[in-house]
């Protein structure tokens, strides 16, 4: 752990160092600086700051632009009629829904390994979000399967694993708050989500295999539309861009209040607060 | 310090035969989960049919679900006891690879809680009406599958032992990870009833316990160290 004081005495030794001569070690040494940079709250917080606007500006017009898009000038399905503009909701959550549990044991073993403050706070933050977006895949494909399946819920393989996935995310939330000791529970979690990032692995695999042996061909594969034309799959491009920068500005902004509760009692916070 | 010191194969054996002891001397933590995996499966028939036919079909399924629920039942006596009286902080602080006396507690607990449920299982599954080809399969997934819950049910024990009511997270983190195996195990029953082959089925139930064998305990010491700070 370096504490602050120390960070900055550290970082005026490695830039003198730098300055003076340029070699792979050095280069090593930057890299290193970068990095302890990186887990620093402080820098995180003034740097998001800058992006933020940017991101939020971004996604705002992807968001209106594919919206709009997917609602009023895409045509019809042939098979699907109107219902296909769900696809347009449903996709982009699907599809990031599947990267929390990959993010989270990358940001568990970054806090594992190199204990970095900013790792653990990006695992807290994104658990519940993933909580969010799993169930919005769910409930979305839920209404979209109710007209083209005549079915809220059926037991196939992408549903079932989606669901557990839900449940295990659930449960990384649970042992969070259910641990007192702050960082007892950053390195529980951290552990759980790495076993978790693997079992969700494991479970895809087992439900497909599981799921073609009771219903084999469910045919309700989006492969089966293909070849789409442009018209319609251009308006999913950019939807999916704007849920991926919708996910990002949510998690910037949840970090950043992370941030700032658990730095409350720093002077940068104070001064931040009060407004100086 | 003392002139004698164990080597990792006897600190094993010691931590395996005292924790058969300490079971034996304390039999309601064996009976318990035994009796648990009786009246689960009793409720079966009760809750959904009496008729032959339909229990038949479900038979596997019901079995299975039991033991997966007996399994989760008995996993609190795992290190619970041991973290009470502070005999876990010895075993953290012993120089002996943590892995394998993690490995030595599971293997001594599933003897107690889930070998007897697998032993068990024929007389269940006869009750159930069972199609009795599927007997001897039910059997040795029962067999492979049960190590395999307990292997993974240590890792939510280990992360939760430092809680003072901590059965249903146990069970919210702990379940979704048995499906695969409670997957693996049915389907493999269900197969008897095809007439295909097997050995796919089984190979792939012992690669998961071989699998959990050597990844689990490692998990289960990480989360140890971390909950006995």
């Amino acid at each position: 752990m370096v504490r602050p004081g120390e960070h900055d005495i550290l970082l005026t030794s490695m830039h003198n160092l730098n300055s003076r001569q340029e070699s792979a070690v050095q280069r090593a040494n930057y890299m290193w600086m970068w990095f302890s940079k990186l887990g620093s709250p402080k820098w995180f917080y003034e740097l998001s700051g800058k992006w933020l606007p940017w991101l939020v500006v971004a996604m705002s017009l992807l968001l209106v632009v594919g919206i709009t898009w997917a609602l009023l000038f895409v045509p019809p399905d042939y098979q699907q009629g109107n219902t296909i503009r769900i696809m347009y909701i449903h996709v982009p959550f699907a599809s990031i829904s599947l990267a929390f549990f990959p993010l989270m044991a990358v940001a568990g073993t970054i806090t594992l390994v190199w204990r970095m403050k900013l790792a653990d706070m990006v695992a807290k933050t994104a658990a519940p979000l993933g909580a969010w977006f799993t169930a919005l895949a769910l409930a979305s494909g839920s209404i979209w399967g109710s007209d083209i399946w005549g079915t809220w819920w059926i037991w196939d393989g992408r549903l079932t694993s989606m669901l557990l996935q839900f449940f295990l995310l659930v449960g990384v939330i649970s042992l969070r708050s259910a641990l007192e000791d702050a960082e007892a529970a950053a390195k529980a979690c951290a552990v759980l989500s790495i076993v978790g990032c693997i079992n969700v692995f494991v479970i895809k695999y087992s439900v497909d295999w599981w799921n073609t042996l009771h219903q084999p061909s469910s045919g309700f594969s989006l492969s089966d539309q293909a070849p789409n034309p442009p018209e319609v799959w251009i308006p999913l491009v950019i939807m999916i861009f704007a849920i991926y920068l919708f996910f990002a500005v949510s998690l910037i902004l949840s970090i950043r209040n992370e941030i700032l509760v658990r730095e409350r009692r720093s002077q940068w916070v104070e001064e931040l607060v009060q407004g100086t | 310090m003392s002139e004698t010191r164990t080597s990792t194969g006897q600190a094993f054996r010691a931590t395996l035969k005292r924790d058969l002891l300490i079971a034996y001397k304390r039999k309601n933590d064996v009976v318990n989960p035994f009796m648990f995996f009786l009246i689960v499966a009793t409720l079966f028939p009760i809750g959904i049919t009496p008729e032959p036919e339909r229990l038949g079909e479900i038979a596997a399924g019901v079995l299975w679900i039991a033991a997966l629920l007996a399994s989760l039942l008995a996993m609190d006596s795992l290190y619970r006891a041991d973290y009470e009286d502070g005999s876990l902080e010895q075993l953290l602080l012993s120089s002996h690879p943590l892995y394998f006396m993690v490995l030595a507690k599971n293997i001594a607990h599933w003897l107690v809680s889930g070998l007897p449920v697998v032993l068990v299982s024929p007389l269940i599954a006869y009750m159930l009406n069972l199609p009795p080809e599927s007997y001897l399969i039910l059997f040795v997934t029962l067999l492979l599958g049960t190590p395999i819950l307990s292997l993974l049910g240590s890792i939510g024990v280990a992360l939760t032992v430092g809680l003072g009511s901590r059965g249903l997270i146990l069970a919210v983190i702990t379940l979704p990870m048995s499906v695969p195996i409670l997957i693996a195990g049915t389907l493999t029953v269900q197969q008897t009833l095809n007439g295909a082959s097997l050995l796919g089925y089984l190979a792939i139930m012992g690669a998961m316990l071989l699998a959990a064998i050597s990844l689990a305990p490692l998990a289960s010491a990480a989360a140890l160290r971390i909950s006995v700070n």
